[in-house]
């Protein structure tokens, strides 16, 4: 299907009255893994937070399209049902709320009724198990008094367990130990080859290559105020990695 | 013809009243003098609270009955019986009303006309909670319950009070917590929605007791509440642990105190409460610390969610602290529903008004797993279900 992916065009942001998106094209395709890199405030949890509909982030104009389907005319909530999830660079704490509840609400959701309790209890167990998490977090609230590190994996086991089409990370690598890394370059492998999890697209949002020593990117793009100025293989992320954005730039600007 | 409070003051009827023994005609006018002549010390009205508690005329209400559901079967040497009863066989060898003060209270003292004695001898254990069930019917009730649980006991009461549409309870209930007992008293108050209710609970530890209070007021159109715990000993752990949810019109007042007056004790309060349609709240959070009180842990928390624009929850912490060297804490917020939770939920799928729910809900869990009964605790969850969702 030629409209199948997430697509991104010309897409201007505002937060606060502010223009901090100034016309973003990005596609990603089922199964491919991009990454999005650049400095501090540049505008990557922008995307992120627009794409998925938070009320502060006002699209000015451009579209964002999930398989065909107009993401920027449904709710948050119908954009998690078309298959968006976005993985918080902060997810908030809320009390009160445990985890199974959580999981089993938010399953219910996206996907009602398509696993009989025990296979679903089985499937979470599964993906508790691939992330190293013990089960005691399943009784615990929903992010509270979680350590940053825990925060992330949390994320890593929503987006196993929802089985989304296409997952923006933002910095999820952000805090991780060595280990869960790994873990999540595992998880992430797993879902963009399994059919049964729609051959999971993903947006990765990082500051560092290491992540992309686990997960293959098929592209790299670079964020700086608000626009992407450079694509390129995974090499671009090293480049980046040992000369920083001022290169970068300085090019841009040579260009404009 | 029912008769009318007034009428039951001023005739007399007391004489012959179904409770002769021991709360006699003079008594009880000396209890409702004191009660008209207290003040509230609650909130007046203004631009949230319409209900003015020091004017309140009660005299018209019709005297109601009140049925009391007391356990069948209890542990060896536990007595839980009906007042009438209590007073028949005790005889002023119990210190009824000895810990009563307070507007709200005398009016119980005055009028009481049933409720439960509960006696935990030394050393016993109840495994099981101790249920009593109030129900008021048809009018005004004015329960009135004693526990005095001796040393080293331990018991666990849950209380559950309800009621016919229009009813009218002022409840009181009086703690004696003996050296080293640990009492926990739990009570789920769900009147009908156009019902008044004003309730008065004090507990007294002694030395190194426990005591517990854990109430959640869900019900009636009116709800007046105070909680008190007087810290007379050293090693007392004291906890109050309370919810409460006005929703449509519903106007609530609570207050807890802690009184320090001797030291090497703790105290922990927690206070949820959340408020919807044009749902009201005064909460007043009273932690004294007195001179002599050396050495006093003192914790208070309270948190309000407001759910619409009209609601309202006024929340005080009061700490007064006239010691060194003790610890007391307070933390209070009051707010809306953090935007930042209900996005990442939403963002995960739930429809705003289902992920609205859920943090109310579960912002009231802190307190709902304080309540020792699993029973108790469904209960509350759906009472509290139900309001969320009307
Ligand atoms: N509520 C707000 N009001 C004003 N400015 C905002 C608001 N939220 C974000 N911004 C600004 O928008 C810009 C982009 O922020 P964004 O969070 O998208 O950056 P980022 O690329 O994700 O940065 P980081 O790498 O630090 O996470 C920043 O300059 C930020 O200060
Ligand atoms: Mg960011």
């Amino acid at each position: 299907m030629s409209h199948s992916g997430l697509r991104i065009t010309d897409l201007r942001v505002n937060v606060a009255e502010n223009e901090i998106l100034k016309g973003i094209n990005l596609a990603v395709e089922p199964g491919r893994v991009h990454a999005l890199m650049g400095p501090n405030g540049s505008g990557k949890s922008t995307l992120a937070f627009a794409l998925t509909g938070h009320p502060r982030y006002a699209v000015v104009s451009g579209s964002a399209t999930l398989d065909g389907q107009d993401l920027f005319a449904m709710s948050a909530d119908k954009r998690a049902k078309a298959g968006l999830f976005l993985s918080f660079q902060y997810p908030a704490a809320i009390p009160g709320i445990k985890v199974s509840n959580f999981l089993l609400a938010t399953r219910n959701a996206v996907k009602p009724g398509d696993l009989p309790p025990a296979k679903f209890r089985q499937l979470v167990m599964e993906k508790m198990d691939l992330l190293d998490m013990d089960i005691s977090f399943l009784g615990r609230y929903l992010n509270d008094g979680f350590s940053g590190g825990e925060k992330k994996r949390l994320e890593m086991l929503q987006l196993a367990v929802l089985g989304p089409k296409y997952a923006v990370m933002d910095e999820t690598d952000s805090g991780l130990d060595v280990d869960a890394l790994k873990a999540v370059g595992e998880s992430v492998n797993a879902m963009r080859a399994d059919p049964s999890s729609n051959h999971t697209g993903f947006l990765i949002i990082t500051h560092y290559p290491r992540i992309l020593q686990y997960i293959k990117a098929d592209r790299v793009h670079i964020m700086i105020d608000g626009r992407i100025v450079k694509e390129g293989g995974p090499e671009l992320a090293n480049e980046i990695e040992r000369s920083g954005y001022d290169t970068i730039r300085e090019e841009t600007a040579l260009h404009a | 013809m029912p008769e009318t409070l007034a009428a039951r003051l001023n005739e007399d009827v007391l004489v012959a009243s179904i409770l002769p023994y021991y709360v006699d005609r003079k008594e009880r006018l000396d209890a409702y003098a004191m009660y008209l002549r207290t003040p509230s010390g609650r909130e007046r009205p203004g631009r949230y609270w319409k209900i003015d508690l020091d004017k309140l005329d009660i005299s018209g209400h019709e005297l109601g009955t009140l049925e009391v559901k007391l356990p069948a079967s209890l542990p060896p040497g536990v007595v839980c019986i009906q007042l009438a009863e209590a007073f028949e066989r005790y005889g002023t060898t119990l210190p009824w009303f000895g810990l009563a003060h307070g507007k709200f209270a005398a009016l119980t003292h005055a009028f009481v006309n049933g409720g439960a004695l509960l006696y935990v001898p030394a050393g016993t254990i109840a495994e099981e909670p101790i249920q009593i069930s109030y129900r008021a019917q048809n009018g005004a009730v004015f329960p009135y319950t004693l526990v005095i649980a001796e040393e080293r006991s331990q018991v666990d009461i849950v209380e559950s009070i309800r009621g016919s549409d229009g009813c009218f309870v002022a409840a009181l209930c009086e703690v004696h917590a003996k050296e080293g007992a640990r009492v926990r008293y739990a009570s789920v108050q769900e009147l009908p929605s156009d019902a008044q209710t004003f309730s008065s609970r004090i507990a007294a530890p002694q030395k190194d007791a426990a005591i517990t209070w854990a109430t959640a007021d869900l019900g009636a159109h009116l709800c007046v509440s105070s909680i008190d715990v007087l810290c007379n000993a050293t090693g007392i752990e004291a906890e109050i642990d309370a919810l409460f949810f006005p929703h449509d019109d519903q106007h609530v007042d609570l207050t807890t105190t802690v009184d320090h007056r001797v030291g090497e004790s703790r105290s922990t309060t927690l206070v949820k409460s959340a408020a919807s349609g044009a749902g009201q709240a005064r909460y007043l959070g009273n932690i004294r610390i007195q001179p002599s009180a050396h050495g006093t842990e003192a914790n208070l928390k309270d948190d309000a969610l407001l759910l619409s624009k009209d609601a309202h929850i006024d929340s005080v912490p009061a700490l007064e602290i006239d010691a060194n060297d003790v610890k007391a804490f307070h933390g209070a917020t009051v707010g809306a529903i953090d935007e930042d939770q209900l996005f990442y939920m939403i963002s995960r799928g739930l429809e705003r008004c289902a992920a609205e729910k859920m943090i109310a809900l579960g912002f009231f869990e802190p307190v709902i797993e304080r309540f020792s009964s699993q029973g108790v605790r469904d209960r509350v969850r759906a009472a509290l279900e139900a309001k969320v969702t009307a």
